[in-house]
């Protein structure tokens, strides 16, 4: 864990006040995600749908990958392949070189924070502007997302002032959140005009069509591809989905998922270079293709990249981003950290209730609490790591210090849908041995799992 | 080639099963007896406004009267008067001070409030640079679900497309939801 991150636990942690807003704060984004989903019908039908083709795509990904990159290319975008995150950053310093690019515009990609590029890129002199809101205001405070939609969610609105007054020139004292937006808005759109190149992430690349889609709410992907002339995507090679009937699922189940919106702002398509552009396409595996092989963990590479998971997980949500050491944190953090490197993160496998909240919420039906017991046995086998409180980290600790959160994951468990998968429910129960537990009731919590079962054998 | 190979090396090596596609079609979607009501609905609900197009009225003068104060207005629709023209300028950053864009839409969401704008100008930059936007969309090109919009969308072609729903937002600072983060603040839908 770096130094920064575990100074911003910490004092996300000591601030009660900050921590309760936390809490509500994304418990309020879930309960907005249950109204939009509960709006349609077919909010089901939907998950399994995305759940069902992520599945197929996964098990056939060399076959879509070609298609998609031979797509792309007869577009006339330029792909490249990277095998890890040294490979990817060398490839985005390669064509910046090539373009003389001093200035590079970019939206929310946690793809690059996983490689690590920002800091890689200004290492060789090149000036590095993110330019979501969110990771704008956590770039100019030189720390990392909390969140993977709501990057600045551990922040308050004072804090963001006094950050643009002395970055931006702000007013002094004014921590209004239409006034510091404008400011950022002004402040950023003079980095889109002056930039030469603007880099993106991807949240779907379509192997029929070639083409990337790109979903944000403030329209700032859309503002780095259409000034600067250049333009590279950066792609993790489990984005790749099959058509356009596809992406129709995940279109509607993302933003429902991740902010209870019906749809984000903008769904942007980028199948070709704009006249006189260039536009690459980066794909990039670091560590996925092996996932695959992972019997038991492989359909984490389903994940949507949402964030409902970590807005309905108790323990997230009281314990702040920060305090998981993976750079995802949240249920599917804790996945992908092990996933990852079991040894690393294996910390952060004991954040977690096993309430199957996770479960319940993630629109394209990733196991997590399910993997996350498995991971925790795989740990126990290996003789690594009892689930002793010494093993987790220290905003853990202090969450699970504090048994009142219990009732707090049981309530946000909505019991009949809850159980699902949960067989390794049990195992709260072990977990529970030599700590009190009381407020898990046995009887509600067996209930539940028995309900589950039934569920189950239909 | 190498990282290309040995990436799709690596998967054969690891893939371990063999799944097939789910029937997308089976899904029954919502479909609303009233799709242009729900759309209005849905465009309001996203923090956009939306009007219909009076018989006999002038969209030139409908644009108007809801931007009075728009003093730089680009379009590259032929019936649309404006003072820029994103087919005509040198570079994208040309249209940096226009106060209202002006663009058709080609497929409108019931469900969502989305519409489909494909790129047809030189500088796509018109989309998200204005200060505000007036999209039009015919009344005949609302469907009810994103399945349907998708379906249409395959039918085209295009080197870029966006579906747009509503203003530029965020809730970045204190999840304060605030119009008009990067792209346009205010957007109009009017339907003809
Ligand atoms: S099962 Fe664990 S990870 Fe999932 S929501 Fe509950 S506490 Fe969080
Ligand atoms: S695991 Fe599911 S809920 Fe969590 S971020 Fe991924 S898609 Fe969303």
């Amino acid at each position: 864990m770096s130094t920064r991150h575990s100074k911003a636990a910490k004092s996300f942690l000591e601030n009660v006040e900050r921590s309760e807003w936390h809490d509500n704060t994304l418990w309020g984004v879930r309960v907005k995600r249950d109204r939009m989903s509960k709006s349609l019908p077919e909010w089901e039908r939907l998950r399994d749908a995305a759940s069902a083709i992520k599945r197929h795509t996964l098990s056939h990904l060399d076959e879509y990958l070609e298609k998609f990159s031979e797509n792309a290319q007869r577009n006339g975008v330029i792909v490249h392949w990277a095998a890890n995150a040294e490979e990817f950053n060398a490839v985005v310093l390669d064509i910046l070189k090539a373009h003389d690019v001093r200035k590079l515009v970019k939206s929310k990609s946690m793809l690059t924070e996983e490689c690590e590029m920002n800091p890689y890129l200004e290492a060789h002199g090149i000036e590095v502007v993110e330019t979501d809101l969110g990771e704008r205001i956590i770039q100019l405070l030189d720390q990392k997302p909390s969140h993977i939609v709501m990057p600045a969610i551990h922040l308050t609105q004072e804090e963001v002032g006094e950050l643009f007054e002395k970055e931006l020139g702000s007013e002094k004292g004014n921590s209004d959140p239409t006034y510091l937006t404008y400011c950022a808005r002004e402040s950023l759109r003079n980095e889109f005009l002056t930039a030469d190149a603007g880099l993106t992430g991807a949240n779907f690349g379509v192997a029929e069509t070639g083409e990337i889609v790109i979903c944000t709410n403030e329209g700032n992907a859309d503002m780095s591809t259409s000034v600067p002339k250049l333009h590279i995507a950066a792609m993790g090679i489990e984005k790749i989905i099959p058509d356009h009937k596809s992406l129709a699922v995940f279109h509607r189940l993302l933003a429902r998922s991740a902010t209870g919106q019906p749809s984000t702002t903008f769904t942007s398509h980028f199948r070709k270079a704009r006249p006189g552009g260039e536009m690459h396409i980066i794909l990039v595996d670091n560590g996925r293709s092996r996932m695959l092989a992972q019997e038991k963990h492989w359909e984490t590479l389903k994940c949507i990249r949402c964030g409902a998971c970590m807005n309905t997980c108790p323990v997230y949500r009281r314990s702040g981003g920060y305090s998981y050491t993976y750079i995802i944190p949240g249920p599917i953090g804790v996945n992908l950290g092990m996933a990852r490197d079991a040894e690393k993160y294996h910390d952060n496998a004991s954040a977690c209730s096993l309430c199957c909240s996770c479960d319940n919420v993630c629109p394209a039906k990733v196991n997590l609490s399910e993997q996350i017991y498995s991971w925790r046995q795989e740990l126990k086998s290996l003789g690594k790591a009892p689930m002793t409180k010494e093993m987790m980290s220290r905003g853990m600790k202090t969450v699970f210090d504090r048994p009142a959160l219990y009732n707090l994951a049981l309530k946000c468990s909505p019991l009949i849908n809850a159980a699902v998968t949960c067989s390794q429910a049990v195992s709260l129960h072990l977990w529970g041995k030599g700590r009190s537990l009381p407020e898990f009731a046995k009887e509600s919590f067996h209930s539940m799992w028995v309900k589950g079962k039934v569920k189950n054998d239909k | 080639m190498t990282s290309k190979q040995n990436i799709l090396d690596g998967i054969r090596k690891n893939v371990r099963h063999d799944i097939e596609m789910p029937d997308i079609d089976a899904i029954v979607p919502v479909q609303y007896e009233d799709s242009l009501s729900k759309f209005v609905e849905m465009v309001k609900f996203v923090g956009g406004h939306a009007r219909m197009l009076e018989p006999d009225e002038d969209i030139n003068d409908a644009i108007r009267r809801n931007y009075p104060e728009a003093k730089v207005v680009a379009s590259s629709l032929p019936y649309i008067k404006a003072d820029k023209d994103p087919d005509m300028v040198q570079d994208a950053g040309e249209l940096a001070d226009v106060d209202l864009g002006v663009l058709e839409g080609r497929v409108a969401v019931a469900e969502n409030g989305c519409v489909w704008i494909p790129q047809t100008m030189k500088e796509r930059a018109v989309m998200f640079i204005s200060q505000c936007l007036v999209i039009i969309v015919d009344r005949n090109d609302i469907v009810s679900n994103m399945h349907k919009a998708y379906e249409k969308v395959s039918s085209t072609e295009y080197l870029y497309g966006c579906f747009i729903s509503g203003p530029s937002k965020t809730a970045d600072i204190a999840q304060a939801l605030v119009m008009g983060a990067q792209a346009a603040r205010d957007v109009t839908v009017i339907v003809r």
